[in-house]
């Protein structure tokens, strides 16, 4: 080896390239991908059972065979304080649809707090609460309000983290229903 | 000149020696023993938590956080390892919901790289040392001594 110190900096060189590719894949794979999208798109969605406001179980099960919107949400979120207003003129709008049905996970709330907010909000679609946020963990959610669209085959077709449209909606159910 | 190798290879030795042992203490599989609770915060405290800043599973006070712990918990006795509990928080929420970078495919260069710099600054300094070593040592010359003699005569 005639000239080592040559060959330490071509290999500190070396280095400093293979750093720089990983980098570089690093951020070409967006670090903040995984925190927009739901990996549960494509899978069975995970089966839930929640407790009504009246303590009355609401399970996944007695949706089978509808097209099932489920969204995430608590009374303090200001996001999902602003996407009441869509959630109210889509159910009213579909409410009497025998295909489609939505329901609302309370996610890292009190009961009274929700309650209250039902009563204000007039929120006429099922509300359960989550113990354990089971619901919540299987549905890999990060925080509210997000909302999952669950195919009459029972499989997540769609995710929504974010406030939702009446037009979101639509065609969260459309893509469900292969009518996109 | 055989006592002499010796002496100038012996710290190398025993900083070999040293290298290799904390190492091997640090690889070393502990927590045979572990309870089912120091298991969970172990694992816990690997996962971010998904639903607030910098936090970790075993910090957060979410119920989610809480949600986690209980379901590690479930899978420690259900006779889950590590790695099968880690992949299920994988699956669901993506490689970024690790705090410790994956040491298999693309992570294991964050493990490797560090330790490949020491290395070569350890061989990039031996080589130095051993370099200056064997430089000849300066050796004044009759007329060298003969000028600082000159000199401190005439002062």
């Amino acid at each position: 080896m005639k000239h080592p110190f040559r060959w330490i900096a071509l290999a500190v060189g070396a280095g400093v390239c293979v750093l720089a590719v990983v980098l570089a894949l690093t951020v070409s794979s967006d670090p903040h991908q995984d925190s927009n999208t739901s990996r549960l798109v494509g899978k069975t969605a995970p089966a839930f059972s929640v407790q009504s406001l009246d303590g009355k179980p609401i399970t996944s099960g007695s949706f089978a065979g509808k097209t099932v919107l489920v969204n995430f949400w608590n009374s303090w979120c200001i996001p999902c304080r602003q996407e009441h207003d869509a959630l109210s003129s889509w159910y009213a709008e579909h409410r009497n649809d025998p295909s489609v049905a939505l329901v609302g996970i309370v996610r890292e709330d009190t009961k009274q707090a929700v309650r209250s907010y039902v009563k204000d909000e007039k929120v006429t679609w099922p509300v359960g609460f989550d113990p354990g946020a089971k619901a919540a963990l299987d549905f890999g959610t990060r925080g509210q309000p997000e909302t999952y669209a669950i195919g009459p085959d029972g499989l997540v077709v769609a995710s929504k983290f974010g406030p939702v449209t009446p037009q979101v909606l639509d065609q969260m159910v459309a893509f469900a229903q292969g009518t996109s | 000149m055989a006592q002499s190798a010796r002496t100038r290879w012996l710290p190398w030795i025993v900083l070999g020696a040293v290298v290799v042992g904390v190492l091997v203490f640090t690889a070393w599989p502990r927590g045979v023993d572990e309870s089912t609770a120091a298991r969970t915060h172990r694992i816990a405290s690997e996962l971010r938590c998904v639903d607030c800043e910098s936090l970790s599973v075993a910090d957060s006070a979410t119920s989610t956080a809480a949600a986690t712990r209980a379901d590690i918990a479930t899978r420690i006795r259900h006779g889950e390892s590590d790695a099968e509990i880690r992949q299920v928080y994988v699956d669901r929420y993506g490689e970024s919901v690790l705090l410790k970078p994956s040491s298999s495919g693309l992570g294991v260069l964050v493990w490797a790289l560090p330790i490949a710099a020491l290395v070569i600054g350890a061989g990039g300094i031996a080589l130095a040392l051993r370099r200056w070593s064997r430089q000849p040592r300066l050796v004044a010359s009759e007329a060298d001594e003969e000028l600082v003699a000159t000199e401190r005569t005439r002062r």
